[in-house]
């Protein structure tokens, strides 16, 4: 009898795993919201440089013990960078957007706040940004996470609009509020002198959050390396063009933000437009399924891609030779290459 | 019905007292013990806020992968070799555990850094060694990552492949043999089988990882089409629950039922495909599960629902199988043992799976808290196994090198 019950069993369990694998299975769920529409996007890359020397950066790593490590513990490298800014290996990600909604109202939006607070204030003086966060007329800031790269250079921004209205994910650590109130950590160059006084928005993962007609965030429940959690990204939904996906690091991958939105998104089965950070090959390390990642790519359709950042310039080769639809840029500002949609680039949808 | 067995290990012959004699208490004190090492182990060598943080993430697994494979050779292989069993038997475990987990240590380390990174690295191929790497231009840290990765990948086979010998061939032809001659034969004999596999099994992973692809060097993963990912994490998943059918059968399976076949090497052929065919039921039966929890993984997806972790996370739930299989095996007697073999086995796999299940529970209950990693099922550069093929080291240590002192003692005259 307990032969019969074992051998009983491995049969049911190797038949139900293959032969009526499909039967068994449960049916994809598809529940999509309808976000509405917007007129016209326009994105401009403030600043994709996050850092500067990928050597700097993986040591800095290495001697903290590896991509596991607080973030906030690691005495990131500052001075004799040569080509750093100011010596400084910190540079930062940030990007600025403007919605037009179909009453042809501008949304303008400060997208992720950098990393060195000196860089970040003089791309956000170059690029007028400055201007527009001391008069106000920036409606609200969005922190995709908690990365050093995206978030370190808060100051920056207070030193304009101290109260701005803040939206982040689900997943921040104590650290990352305290760091908002003015808390600093010393070790980690992370300093903030101006505490934040503005609404701070914490969304979650349960729902599609819909910000304005045509406008939604996407919160994904993602670990990340340096002891980060959590990241979201926009969906905008442009009329007679389709969803334009905005990231900034895209740690839940791009092919699985896809799925996400297919799934969740009215009209996701067309995703026309991905921008920023696609994090694949960011220190330019490679993997095998970042391979599986571009072949896939291809199979969406998407018809324009503004890739920077922590995408890789292998995997932006790779993506260009595979024929995706790479929008290139002009390289300038201390953005290395032309294959990245770079530092003071912009991409229009309408 | 039991056939003559053809050679038998130090550890089979060996008879134990039992200084805790409450089995229950015994077998909990015993676990809380070895617990409470593996979390000294886990903080000195591997957590991220702790003192050397190996867990970058791959170097400190990759060394804790061969402590694994080392001391499978000391024990089943080299049988002890060169202690005597008369030395086993009257040395202190405390002593004893501390000399044979001091070779493990420094063996391992040898391994490393004169074959790997000094020999195989520098004369054969450089991504087995992190100097070598490093000097084709490639950053200090991702050299020693890559070649970590090769090296822990190599330990995956011969985690699977060198305890096979002895355990399901009785180290025939070689078992009339003396040692250390037979474990010389056996590990050259198994090494060898581990290289052929590796080539085949984890070197076209290796075309890919570099750019631009290493066409000349290597095959194209031949099992893309099939399994829908270049990642040699299909094969990793595979091979762990390979690995782990291996020791399914040595412990609470007691090599039933391959061990009814008369002769050599007919019985270690049958506990060959015995051990392939449990482990691809396994590997099946994990990915359905996963399939049913999360959806069907998509091609080119990262995490959760990329088809190489998936693949990867098979391997790291049979490992935590194992896990309770060998607490049940060395820890609370390999209990029950009152039935027919069949029942002690069919109740036993109910306890494992049950367990598992808990033990499952439980990891990503706590892991963030006690061990420093990160709350989540997938994380790139998080791997279970890590942790928990450690924990197995400190058991075996505990359960070979220290007879499960303090629970037990063992008995001289044996």
């Amino acid at each position: 009898m307990a032969v019969g019950t074992m051998a009983g069993y491995l049969g049911a369990a190797g038949l139900s795993s293959t032969v009526f694998r499909n039967q068994l299975l449960p049916k994809e769920k598809i529940d999509q919201v309808d976000i509405g529409e917007i007129k016209a996007l326009k994105i401009k890359v403030i600043s994709e440089t996050s850092w500067y020397d990928n050597n700097v950066f993986l040591n800095d790593v290495k001697g903290a013990g590896g991509l596991l490590v607080n973030q906030y513990t690691i005495p990131w490298t500052r001075e004799g960078v040569k080509a750093g800014y100011q010596g400084s290996n910190l540079g930062g990600f940030s990007t600025y957007i403007e919605a037009t909604l179909m009453d042809d109202k501008v949304m303008k939006i400060h997208f992720d706040t950098g990393w060195n607070p000196a860089w970040m204030e003089k791309r956000f003086r170059e690029e007028g940004i400055a201007e527009k966060l001391a008069k106000k007329e920036i409606d609200f800031m969005v922190q995709t996470h908690e990365h050093i790269d995206h978030f370190f250079g808060l100051e920056a921004t207070l030193k304009f609009y101290p109260d701005i209205p803040i939206y982040v994910p689900k997943g921040f650590y104590q650290e990352g509020f305290d760091f908002l109130k003015g808390k600093s950590f010393p070790v980690a160059g992370a300093i903030n002198n101006i505490p934040h006084r503005g609404k701070v928005t914490v969304l979650d993962s349960s729902k599609v959050n819909v910000l304005y007609p045509g406008i939604a965030l996407m919160t994904f429940d993602v670990p990340i390396i340096l002891r980060v959690f959590g990241e979201q990204a926009f969906v905008f939904n442009v009329k007679d063009k389709g969803l334009v996906l905005v990231t900034g690091c895209c740690h839940q991958g791009i092919i699985s933000y896809m799925e996400a939105v297919r799934k969740k998104v009215k009209g996701g089965e067309k995703i026309y437009a991905v921008q920023g950070g696609l994090h694949i090959s960011p220190f330019e390390d490679w993997d095998p399924q970042y391979d599986d990642l571009i072949m896939a790519f291809n199979k969406y359709g998407v018809q324009k891609i503004g890739c920077n950042h922590c995408t890789g310039f292998i995997t932006a080769e790779k993506m260009h030779k595979a024929g995706l639809p790479i929008v290139k840029g002009t390289a300038r500002h201390m953005t290395k290459r032309d294959i990245y949609l770079g530092n003071g680039d912009e991409l229009m949808i309408a | 019905m039991s056939h003559q067995v053809l050679d038998t290990l130090w550890l089979e012959e060996r008879k134990y007292t039992d200084i805790i004699k409450q089995p229950a208490v015994r077998g909990t004190v015993n676990v809380l013990i070895a617990f409470a090492f593996f979390m000294a182990l886990w903080w000195v060598f591997m957590d991220p806020r702790g003192y050397l943080r190996w867990y970058t993430p791959q170097y400190g697994y990759m060394y804790i992968r061969w402590l694994l494979i080392v001391a499978i050779w000391q024990v089943y292989i080299f049988n002890f070799w060169p202690f005597k069993p008369a030395w086993l038997e009257k040395t202190h475990p405390l002593q004893k555990g501390l000399i044979m987990i001091g070779i493990n240590f420094a063996v391992t380390g040898i391994l490393v850094w004169v074959f790997y990174y000094g020999i195989f690295g520098k004369l054969a191929i450089p991504y087995f060694s992190w100097p070598e790497l490093k000097k084709t231009g490639l950053s200090d840290f991702f050299s020693r990552e890559y070649s970590s990765l090769a090296i822990l990948m190599m330990a995956a086979i011969a985690s699977w492949l060198s305890p096979i010998w002895p355990s399901a061939f009785e180290n025939y032809p070689w078992h009339r043999m003396q040692q250390p001659g037979k474990g010389f034969t056996v590990l050259a004999v198994t090494f060898l089988f581990t290289t052929y596999a590796y080539f085949i099994f984890m070197h076209p992973h290796y075309r890919v990882l570099f750019y631009p692809w290493q066409e000349y060097t290597a095959a194209f993963p031949w099992w893309y089409d099939s399994f829908r990912t270049l990642s040699g994490n299909f094969n990793v998943g595979w091979i762990m629950c390979a690995t782990v059918s291996v020791w399914l059968t040595e412990t609470i399976l007691e090599r039933y039922p391959f061990r009814l076949v008369e002769k050599q090497p007919w019985r270690g052929l049958a506990g060959f495909a015995f051990i392939l065919l449990l482990a691809w039921i396994l590997f099946f039966t994990f990915t359905f599960m996963q399939d049913m929890v999360w959806g069907v993984s998509v091609e080119g997806a990262k995490r959760l629902m990329a088809p190489d972790w998936r693949y990867l996370h098979n391997g790291e739930l049979a490992v935590i199988l194992l896990t309770v299989a060998l607490a049940l095996y060395f820890y609370f007697d390999n209990w029950p043992r009152k039935f027919s073999t069949e029942v002690n086995i069919l109740v036993r796999v109910a306890i494992v799976v049950v367990g598992a299940w808990g033990l499952h529970w439980l990891y990503y209950k706590f892991s963030p808290g006690l061990l420093g990693t990160q709350a989540g099922y997938s994380h790139p550069q998080q791997f279970p196994m890590a942790p928990v093929i450690l924990f197995i080291n400190v058991m075996l240590y505990h359960g070979w090198f220290m007879d499960c002192w303090p629970g037990k003692r063992i008995r001289k005259e044996s």
